[in-house]
């Protein structure tokens, strides 16, 4: 029966902040000197490229030499004159950007939903540490592992597709799943879903065993039902944990590549592209370099607000874990 | 210290350590000696049965040299290249798959100036005919040598199943439409195209080109000096659906776009054959007997046949490929390395491994192991007319832009004229570049 950390309340927050404000010239000197180490390794290796990335974008950056300045240039062809980008010109939108907004409401959501309702059921039945392990297992695999399964598992013939084995069986025609524009990004999505939910369903099951079973037996024996239970009781008890899961996953899903790569290239065509893949494309495949640190640079700016909110809610008055 | 100085400081920091390492690192490394005295480093994308092959010849060197190299297999060639030489640790040489790419590198200066090295035009005129010789050169100075060669322009077929079928090896574009309506007539699927593999697509594309474009306007149209809107482009494209469409392609057009390059060598020549005709290249017959099915007879159950012709005025050229070897660094074990490939004793020991038709006009026929191979250097030797593979030609990405626009035709024959269009602006703005 565990109630979790507790939480320190705003004051005693507020008294330690001044505390340490007030630290002698000594003590302050001695913290920097311990914190150098990594201030070196972060400066070096987080800051200088960052900065480095941004100069490059104003650059033609041939070669990735800083060879001809040329300002804005490659956001603005970014941002309007490259389709497999941005297409504002086609109902619905398209493009590796437009891609990559589908990929965070789908996989999120799916990832979520799933990992939810399994943590849920899985703590009710007796084999439940089975369960559990075979959603992990998935996760231990290399990414790239994944997409080479699940294109084999998606080959338009019957006789290697899985899925197409079934739905032959049943007696439709066999789909390209990942050779149509109209289903491939929804089917990387799925061979993705089937890599992340085990991390979702573990974290929100060790969520939810943090709840007090008193809270749970009070409001069963007042008449609440099951649905209601998790509605009004579970869900917000384990809001943080959620939180914390959903903002993982965003971010995973704006830096996705790996599977991507491995199973179509951005294909067919380039209705598969993700911003990570422009990126990689642009820099290596076509060398402009100057143009791919432009897609970073967008990349980084779509991260930046999501960090920004996850850093404020850590700061927030109530320090828990 | 009050809080906001302590981050003030730690910023400062930060920011003093990122601008040492600006200025430090703001001058490009030297060129690291890769490779120790009396060994070269030499990096190529070929694995497998094809990266057996050229260890054959790097053995023959070693024998005859003494010095040692060490092979490097990049699958993913051009991004590695890119950043080994913006590292400055690029190999001593490099096998380049594409023209384009090659004089990318020289323009940027990466790659040395062969004329300097020993390879004059006339040192090279004794092993080379002029077509190969040009295809390595870059605003007049040589920069590569052609290291392998193969025609793009055959059809695989089964002679055992034409023969079942009662069909006969189709010269004429009309007589290849024909049998492949005799075979969907007789129930089967007639094509499997990999067309996962955009530049598959772009292989049918330029066979069809240059015969019912010519090949004048092949050249012009790969070099940017003819617009992608010309309306011989898109005669070509409808050509190229008339036979690649849903009917006659085995899983169709979707089924064709989720089917890769050896995927689709095994559709036809697998265990569980679907389909009975298959347009790439002369190494789809090592690649078939290699990995495919080891258990294909050569002449009976797998053979190939060229492109049958479209425009009887302009024949039957050869479109094909090859891949030219350019050198990083200018070394004693470097210029024996390159002798070596260009000269007739290292085509024999490659040709005989049956992978590769060699360009060097030295190698004689019998040096091939098998029929497959024969056949497909007789075409590349007798061809009066020869065209490198287009899409390799284009500069930067336009010739994959090139494939993902083939890819798009298949789907939607009925957008020819606009995706046309839209690519010339592409093409225009990557030719300027």
């Amino acid at each position: 029966m565990s109630q979790g950390p507790t939480p320190v309340p705003a004051s005693e927050v507020r008294g330690r902040l001044r505390r340490l404000a007030q630290a002698s010239p000594w003590e302050a000197t001695q913290g920097l000197v311990f914190v150098l180490p990594a201030l070196v390794i972060l400066a070096t290796f987080l800051v200088y490229p960052a900065i480095w990335t941004i100069r490059l974008s104003l650059d033609r950056g041939r070669g990735l030499r800083f060879e001809q300045w040329v300002g804005l240039d490659n956001y603005k062809e970014l941002l309007t004159d490259d389709p497999s980008f941005l297409d504002l010109h086609r109902f619905p939108p398209q493009g590796a950007l437009v891609n990559n907004l589908k990929w965070m409401v789908l996989y999120t959501g799916l990832c979520i939903a799933l990992g939810l309702v399994l943590a849920v059921l899985a703590g009710r039945v007796r084999y439940e540490r089975l369960v559990k392990a075979s959603v992990f297992v998935p996760m231990s695999i290399a990414a790239t592992a994944v997409g080479v399964i699940w294109l084999f598992v998606y080959s338009p013939d019957p006789h290697i597709g899985l899925l197409n084995a079934i739905t032959t069986r049943l007696g439709a025609d066999p789909v390209s799943w990942v050779g149509r524009e109209s289903t491939v990004n929804y089917a990387i999505i799925v061979a993705y879903v089937w890599f992340s939910a085990g991390f979702a369903m573990v974290v929100l099951s060790a969520a939810l065993k943090g709840i007090s079973t008193e809270i749970v037996e009070a409001a069963r024996v007042d008449g609440a039902g099951e649905w209601a239970v998790f509605r009004r009781i579970l869900m917000p008890m384990i809001s943080l944990p959620l939180a914390v899961v959903a903002v993982w996953l965003i971010i995973n899903v704006i830096k996705v590549f790996d599977v991507i790569y491995i199973m179509t290239r951005g294909g067919p065509g380039a209705s598969s592209r993700v911003i990570a893949y422009s990126m990689f494309f642009e820099t290596f495949e076509n060398g402009r370099g100057g143009y791919g640190a432009a897609v970073a640079v967008v990349m980084l700016l779509l991260i930046v607000p999501i960090m920004a909110l996850n850093v404020r809610r850590f700061r927030s008055e109530r320090v828990t874990t | 210290m009050k809080r906001s100085k302590l981050s003030a400081l730690t910023l400062a920091i930060m920011l003093s350590v990122a601008a040492t390492l600006a200025t430090t690192a703001g001058a490009r490394p030297d060129a690291k000696t890769g490779a120790s005295a009396n060994s070269v480093t030499v990096l190529s994308l070929w694995g497998g049965a094809e990266k057996d092959a050229f260890l054959k010849v790097l053995a023959g060197f070693t024998k005859k040299t003494g010095i040692k190299v060490q092979y490097e297999t990049a699958r993913d060639f051009l991004p590695v290249i890119r950043t080994r030489v913006a590292a400055g640790n690029p190999p001593d040489v490099a096998i380049i798959p594409r023209p384009g790419v090659l004089a990318d590198l020289a323009r940027e200066g990466a790659i040395k100036d062969l004329g300097t090295m020993g390879m004059s035009k006339g040192s090279l005129q004794r092993n080379y005919s002029k077509a190969w010789i040009d295809l390595g050169t870059v605003d007049g100075k040589i920069y590569g040598i052609a290291a392998k060669a193969n025609s793009k322009s055959v059809i695989w077929y089964s002679p055992a199943t034409f023969k079942e079928m009662g069909l006969k090896v189709p010269k004429t574009w009309a007589q290849l439409l024909a049998v492949t309506k005799a075979i969907k007539a007789a129930g089967e699927t007639p094509w499997a195209v990999g067309a996962k593999d955009s530049w598959t697509l772009t292989d049918w594309f330029e066979n069809i080109y240059v015969r019912s474009g010519g090949p004048d306007k092949y050249t012009a149209l790969f070099s940017g000096k003819l617009s992608f809107a010309d309306p011989s482009v898109a005669t070509a494209l409808r050509q190229m659906t008339s036979i690649i469409n849903d009917d006659y392609v085995a899983g169709g057009i979707e089924g064709a776009l989720g089917t890769g390059f050896v995927d689709g060598i095994g559709r036809v020549f697998g265990t569980n054959p679907d389909a009975h005709l298959y347009m790439e290249g002369g190494f789809v017959g090592g690649i078939a007997l290699g990995d495919v099915n080891p258990k294909l007879k050569p002449g009976v159950t797998i053979q190939e046949a060229p492109f049958p012709t479209i425009n009887a005025r302009f024949g039957s050229p050869v479109v094909g490929g090859g891949d030219l070897a350019g050198a990083f660094k200018d070394t004693p074990e470097v210029r024996a390395l390159l002798a070596y490939l260009s000269s007739r004793e290292a085509g024999k020991i490659w040709v005989s491994t049956g992978a590769i038709v060699s360009p060097n006009k030295n190698v004689p026929a019998s040096a091939y192991p098998n029929v497959l191979v024969r056949a497909e250097a007789k075409q590349v030797a007798a061809a009066k007319v020869f065209r490198f593979d287009g899409s390799d030609l284009l500069p930067g990405s336009l010739g994959e832009d090139w494939g993902t626009l083939l890819q798009n035709v298949i789907q939607k024959p009925g957008d020819i004229n606009k995706l046309l269009s839209d690519f010339q602006k592409k093409a225009v703005k990557a030719f300027k570049a």
